[in-house]
């Protein structure tokens, strides 16, 4: 097993009478990509600001494991906030260079560092230009260059997606992707589930304060991931649940979504469906991450039941 | 510390480059200038349109070598004296015709009955019978002359009498003659540099505030956070400040030095600069400083649009300027109720003790004393509640804390 990096502890956070951490605990490794997931509000960024000292948790502890003492070691984290943006009357260069002392990291290797990431960006030339005469996208860009600037040991990114372009969030994607396997261990949080599937390596999934699903990605799709049947055509919901494999029916008008279990034979559950249904159209695919994000979402259950289904 | 230090330097850094800055700094002086030196430029304008009176004057009794000198040295009438030798009768015509011209005839009527003739242009009527004072002393002169008496009694007649108050035994011994025009040059230079350098920082930590607002609209404030502590970000906002609010004054002194120089060639200025008084009064300053820059950075926390801000933003930026009303009070009576209650408020006593202790000869040690520990009590509270302050207010987006809102995290 890879080196820990961070470890959060049994975190618990209050604000006035809401309790909006509740016994949060999870590790980030060396050079994994480490999603925080959960619909907005579920304290992803409450997390992270206490990871940071930004704020102070009521109870539970913050570990870095690199590094001996109480302080945040600041300079080996690289930091982007959700809520970000530049100081808008300086150049480029400038801001990206103060980003760099506020580490301590040395000037000249940051201007080589960042002259290269923005040639990387596509923004080669811009490093003279004010920040106020950038696009949005391209803020976005100098603020991740920001966040990494000092070749940080682990770089916590708080919704690097939102607001980017599609182009620029594969730019983002594959950039992160890389810094993962030169070493640097990742902490992100998302709430876009597509691009998270895709990258990270393990995922902590929060709702409400509170711990949803925690693992690595392939057991989490594989025990999650169940199948699922949806049929259009007009039939009985009782029908429906007397099937044998089916843990949940859900309709709407013609549209009927079967969960199956995690155990079922997808062929042979289609051979021995009943002449007597009505199907107008059918097709068999797995839950996505996404599906279960939306349950929990608008607070439906179906993780925990598929979860309960398996013990 | 250091990374304060990087903090100040940035903030310094980034405003010295910025345009409205640099227009400011050297703006500002001239503007001054300007409006120091604007009434006396007016006043010379209005001079020049009178200085055209072409004055026709039949002297008979020989007088005018004597009003000569006079005429040329008064500041109340500019003439341009032509001797005549035409009577009155003779003149009506050419003063009729003229612009800007008078005929005034002295003979031994004038001696005898006290009474001047004289006749002018149209556009002069009224405002010449004002300048003709200036014949009235030495007409009379002439005319005691002509009584006959001596030497001594004219002496007599002719000194006013004067008023001397009772020399009263005192420990320091006489007071030092005031200086040219009896302005105290040498209490009022430390005092007026410590005065602009006050004004100068106070300017710039209103700077702050907008830095501080400005910090929390552009979203920055979270990644700075991510690379020092808020109280290192929030000190190195004030130390920067305060080193911009220093470059100011040094600008400015630059540039009015030379001309205080010139223009007050009879005072030792820097003689009068460099003394212990200066330090003392700049010391006060740079307090007065702290405590603003301490309010404005935590209130500058508080708002993220200052055109949708409410009253009580407003109110308290108003508080540097609170010691404008105790100037009239301070001058008027130095050691009056008004100015004893001013060295006690923290936001009035650097200004109010500054012009105290400029004007009063004997320092009220135990007022200053008391002034200045409530000043550093009340610096120091200000600081840890901008501290509370600043710590919550700067990561709160989207919207201005209300009072209330304030009251809530200076208790948490």
């Amino acid at each position: 097993m890879l080196n820990k990096v961070l470890s959060v502890e049994n975190l618990q956070k209050s604000f006035k009478n809401a309790k909006v951490l509740k016994d949060i605990s999870f590790d980030v490794r060396e050079g994994e990509i480490m999603a925080i997931l959960g619909p907005n509000g579920a304290g992803k960024s409450t997390t992270i600001r206490n990871i940071m000292g930004i704020m102070y948790p009521d109870e539970g502890s913050v570990t870095f494991h690199n590094h001996n003492g109480n302080e945040i070691p600041r300079y080996k984290i690289g930091y982007l906030p959700e809520e970000r943006g530049l100081y808008k009357n300086v150049k480029v260069m400038d801001i990206l260079l103060y980003f760099a002392d506020l580490k301590d990291y040395p000037k000249e290797k940051a201007k080589q560092r960042a002259l290269d990431y923005l040639k990387k960006f596509d923004l080669e030339g811009k490093e003279n230009s004010p920040v106020e005469e950038l696009s949005k996208g391209q803020g976005q860009k100098i603020q991740f260059i920001g966040s990494i600037i000092h070749e940080p040991e682990l770089l916590i990114l708080d919704e690097p997606f939102s607001g980017l372009d599609p182009v620029s969030q594969e730019v983002f994607k594959n950039e992160i992707k890389q810094l993962a396997k030169n070493g640097t261990s990742i902490l992100l949080s998302s709430h876009q589930m597509n691009l998270v599937e895709e990258m990270c390596d393990r995922l902590f999934m929060i709702n409400r304060g509170e711990k949803v699903i925690y693992g690595l990605m392939d057991d989490v799709k594989k025990e999650y991931a169940n199948f699922k049947c949806t049929i259009r055509g007009k039939n009985e919901q009782s029908t429906l649940e007397s099937l044998p494999e089916v843990t949940r029916v859900e309709q709407s008008d013609e549209i009927s979504i079967l969960y199956l279990t995690q155990e079922v034979e997808v062929t042979k559950w289609l051979s021995q469906l009943p002449e007597t249904l009505d199907v107008q159209e059918l097709s068999v695919d797995r839950v996505s991450l996404h599906e279960i994000f939306v349950d929990i979402a608008t607070d439906q259950t179906l993780a925990q039941e598929v979860g309960a289904s398996n013990a | 510390m250091r990374n304060s230090l990087k903090v100040a330097r940035w903030e310094f850094k980034r405003n010295v480059r910025n345009k409205t800055f640099i227009i400011s700094l050297f703006i500002t002086p001239l503007i001054f200038l300007l409006f120091a030196s604007a009434p006396t430029l007016l006043n010379h304008l209005g001079d020049d349109e009178e200085s055209q009176t072409t004055v026709y004057l039949n002297d008979q009794i020989g007088v005018y070598e004597a009003l000569e000198p006079m005429f040329e040295e008064s500041e109340l009438v500019s003439w341009d004296v032509q001797e005549t030798p035409n009577e009155p009768s003779d003149m009506t015509e050419t003063i009729s015709q003229a612009d800007d011209a008078a005929y005034i005839i002295l003979n031994e009527e004038t001696l005898e009955t006290g009474t001047i003739t004289y006749m002018t242009s149209d556009d002069l009527q009224g405002s010449f019978e004002n300048q003709l004072g200036v014949l009235q002393q030495p007409i009379k002169q002439t005319q005691l002359q002509s009584a006959g008496l001596s030497q001594e009694q004219l002496q007599l007649v002719q000194t006013p009498i004067e008023y001397e108050a009772f020399e009263q035994e005192t420990s320091g011994g006489t007071v030092p003659q005031e200086e040219i025009g009896g302005f105290p040059y040498e209490s009022a230079i430390p005092a007026i540099f410590a005065g602009l350098v006050l004004f100068s920082i106070v300017i710039s930590g209103m700077m702050i505030f907008q830095s501080a607002s400005q910090e929390k609209k552009d979203k920055v404030a979270e990644i700075i956070l991510s690379s020092v502590t808020t109280s290192e970000l929030m000190q190195g906002k004030i130390w920067g400040y305060f080193s911009l609010g220093i470059l100011q004054v040094a600008v400015w002194i630059t540039m009015a030095l030379p001309i205080a120089l010139w223009r007050l060639e009879d005072v030792p200025v820097l003689e009068y600069l460099f003394v212990p008084e200066t330090l003392l009064l700049t010391f006060i300053a740079v307090l007065g400083y702290l405590l603003f820059a301490a309010l404005f950075v935590g209130l500058g926390a508080t708002i993220e649009d200052y055109s949708t801000s409410g009253n009580f933003q407003g109110m308290v930026m108003m508080l540097p300027f609170l010691p404008f009303i105790f100037i009239g009070p301070i001058f008027s009576n130095p050691e009056g109720i008004v100015a004893q209650i001013g060295t006690y408020i923290p936001f009035t006593s650097p200004a109010v003790l500054i012009m105290r202790l400029s004007i009063l000869d004997e320092w009220p040690w135990v007022e200053m004393l008391i002034g200045l520990a409530i000043l550093i009590v009340s610096i120091w509270i200000f600081m840890k509640l901008a501290g509370k302050i600043f710590q919550i207010g700067i990561l709160i987006y989207g919207k201005n804390a209300t009072p209330q809102e304030i009251w809530k995290w200076l208790r948490a």
